[in-house]
């Protein structure tokens, strides 16, 4: 039953900074998904599922009242921290619609930080705070950014990379956002001088090897291949995707033999069979980078490069612009365009399927998007050109 | 003794699987009575061979930094006057695969490495009045470097 289903539709909201959101979190939302029905032709009524991830607000339940929803016939959500499971939500409505379970089934994120407070944020006035929390935040360790810079550190000392290589995701980032409007980092180009010159949040993190925080929402809408010819826009087929988990959960990351890793090998391995094809394969990329430091592990992790060759993978701009070595992030992603918790990547990958992005690849058959790695479970989605 | 990230800031929730770490002056890690494996954090099963005979062990309270952040930016306002501060990650001695995060209290910030060898000292606390515990004091680890 594999290999059934489309990205038959995409939608966003506009993108904003953090707390300017000119809508409500839910408003966005319901613009999104219309806009990704509108985008396939496909009456808004005869959405039948939804899937999100990690602890996703708008629940099914009052989408499906406030859009008109006919027959909820699916709904899910993945466990998971920060944006690891953007491709896991596809992969749980392709899984829908392949099974039959469902005919169009909406994936998407929202969020709307102004409204809602920040996401990882440090909170609580408590003086004490439990669980894994116990474990790490009387010594300071709290937010995301600080958890990956421990991995990314190890990992850097014991390949000996530079922070150079960590200058060159986000100078790749910038350089792809100068392209696209809807970026939020549209007309504010970086150099490496202002990279390094900028402030240490955590080391080895600079301002500018953490994403921004952004509001808005995006989503796709999943359905049955054969819709294809009846569809308004070009579909992407979903050829794989997976998700994947390491034995390491909450503080369990920093044991020793899991310092440094984030165990997309075992996403990638799945991804790659599954799929048929290989690394290599691949036309165009959209990796996740909350944090910059991750991209490096999850490129070496998915099977691009030798750890020890990273930072040479990265460097002279080999990420850059539509004829890059490897093209990657040409959107801007997470840190150019805008953080819509790595959705916002899928979309960028459907179009560069469609020949529509600000930064096309010429010929892009094969779309990668790998959402994380950041935090275990992680998930990876390979779309082909139907 | 003043504590390294100042005396304001937010301590554990003692729960029976964190006690002994915050509690007992030394440095313990779990470990499994029926396969012999250690583990962190501690849990209820073992990770190893799901066996539950899981106990508490004596380490030697010495270990080495495995990694190290320094975080710059103040995630919440009660740190601002600690930062800059590193954190870092410490595998302990005589506890095969098990490493704890921490603070290493006699260096300058930047001044850790990952591969120092550290010997464990502990921040004596009070535990909060009306948090569960009361009248418990908190002996909490943290890492000279030797």
């Amino acid at each position: 039953m594999q290999k059934q289903a489309i990205i038959a539709g995409v939608g966003e909201s506009d993108y904003f900074v953090r707390g300017r959101a000119t809508q409500t979190e839910f408003q966005l939302c319901c613009t999104a998904i219309r806009n990704a029905a509108a985008d396939a032709g496909i009456d808004i009524a005869d959405i039948d599922g939804f899937v999100s991830y990690n602890d996703q607000r708008n629940d099914p339940l009052r989408l499906a009242r406030a859009l008109g929803i006919k027959n909820l016939r699916w709904s899910s959500q993945s466990w998971a921290g920060g944006g690891n499971n953007a491709a896991a939500a596809v992969q749980m409505a392709d899984a829908a619609v392949s099974a039959g379970y469902a005919e169009n089934v909406v994936a998407f994120r929202a969020l709307a930080q102004g409204q809602f407070g920040r996401f990882g944020q440090a909170r609580g006035s408590g003086r004490t705070m439990d669980g894994d929390m116990a474990w790490k935040a009387p010594y300071g360790l709290l937010s995301p950014a600080q958890e990956c810079a421990l991995h990314s550190a190890r990992f850097m000392h014991d390949h000996g990379i530079s922070q150079e290589a960590l200058c060159d995701i986000s100078m790749a980032c910038y350089a792809n956002a100068q392209r696209n409007p809807r970026a939020t980092r549209y007309g504010k180009p970086l150099t490496r001088e202002k990279y390094h010159a900028s402030r240490w949040i955590v080391e080895p993190f600079h301002l500018y090897d953490c994403c921004p925080e952004n509001d808005g929402a995006s989503a796709v809408v999943v359905s049955r291949a054969e819709r294809a010819r009846d569809l308004r826009s070009k579909p992407a087929r979903i050829l794989a995707a997976a998700q994947g988990l390491g034995p390491m959960y909450g503080s369990s990351a920093f044991q020793p033999r899991w310092l440094g890793r984030m165990y997309y090998d075992n996403v990638g391995e799945t991804l790659w069979e599954r799929a048929g094809v290989g690394p290599d394969d691949v036309d165009v990329a959209q990796f996740y980078e909350n944090f910059t430091g991750p991209v490096l592990i999850s490129l070496c992790e998915m099977g691009f490069c030798k750890p020890d060759e990273v930072e040479a993978f990265v460097s002279n701009g080999a990420l850059e612009g539509p004829d890059a070595r490897f093209p990657f992030n040409t959107s801007g992603g997470n840190i150019g365009e805008a953080y819509i918790h790595g959705f916002e990547l899928i979309v960028e990958a459907t179009r560069q399927l469609r020949g529509e992005s600000t930064c096309q690849v010429a010929d892009a058959e094969l779309s990668l998007v790998v959402s994380g790695p950041g935090y275990a479970p992680g998930s990876a989605l390979l779309l082909a050109k139907d | 003794m003043a504590r390294h990230l100042g005396d304001d800031w937010v301590l554990p929730t003692l729960d029976d699987w964190n006690r002994p770490w915050f509690t007992s002056g030394k440095i313990v890690a779990q470990a499994c009575e029926d396969c012999g494996a250690f583990q962190q954090p501690p849990d209820e099963i073992c990770g190893n061979c799901q066996g539950t005979n899981v106990v508490f062990r004596d380490c030697s309270g010495e270990g080495t930094v495995e990694s190290v952040a320094v975080v710059h930016q103040a995630v919440h306002p009660w740190l601002a006057d600690a930062v800059p501060y590193a954190v870092v990650v410490v595998s302990l001695d005589g506890a095969p695969g098990v490493s704890v995060i921490g603070n290493v209290l006699n260096r300058e910030p930047n001044d850790v490495r990952i591969g120092q060898r550290v010997r464990a000292t502990f921040e004596e606390f009070p535990y909060p009045d009306g948090e569960g515990a009361d009248g418990e004091t908190l002996r909490i680890p943290q890492w000279e470097a030797v």
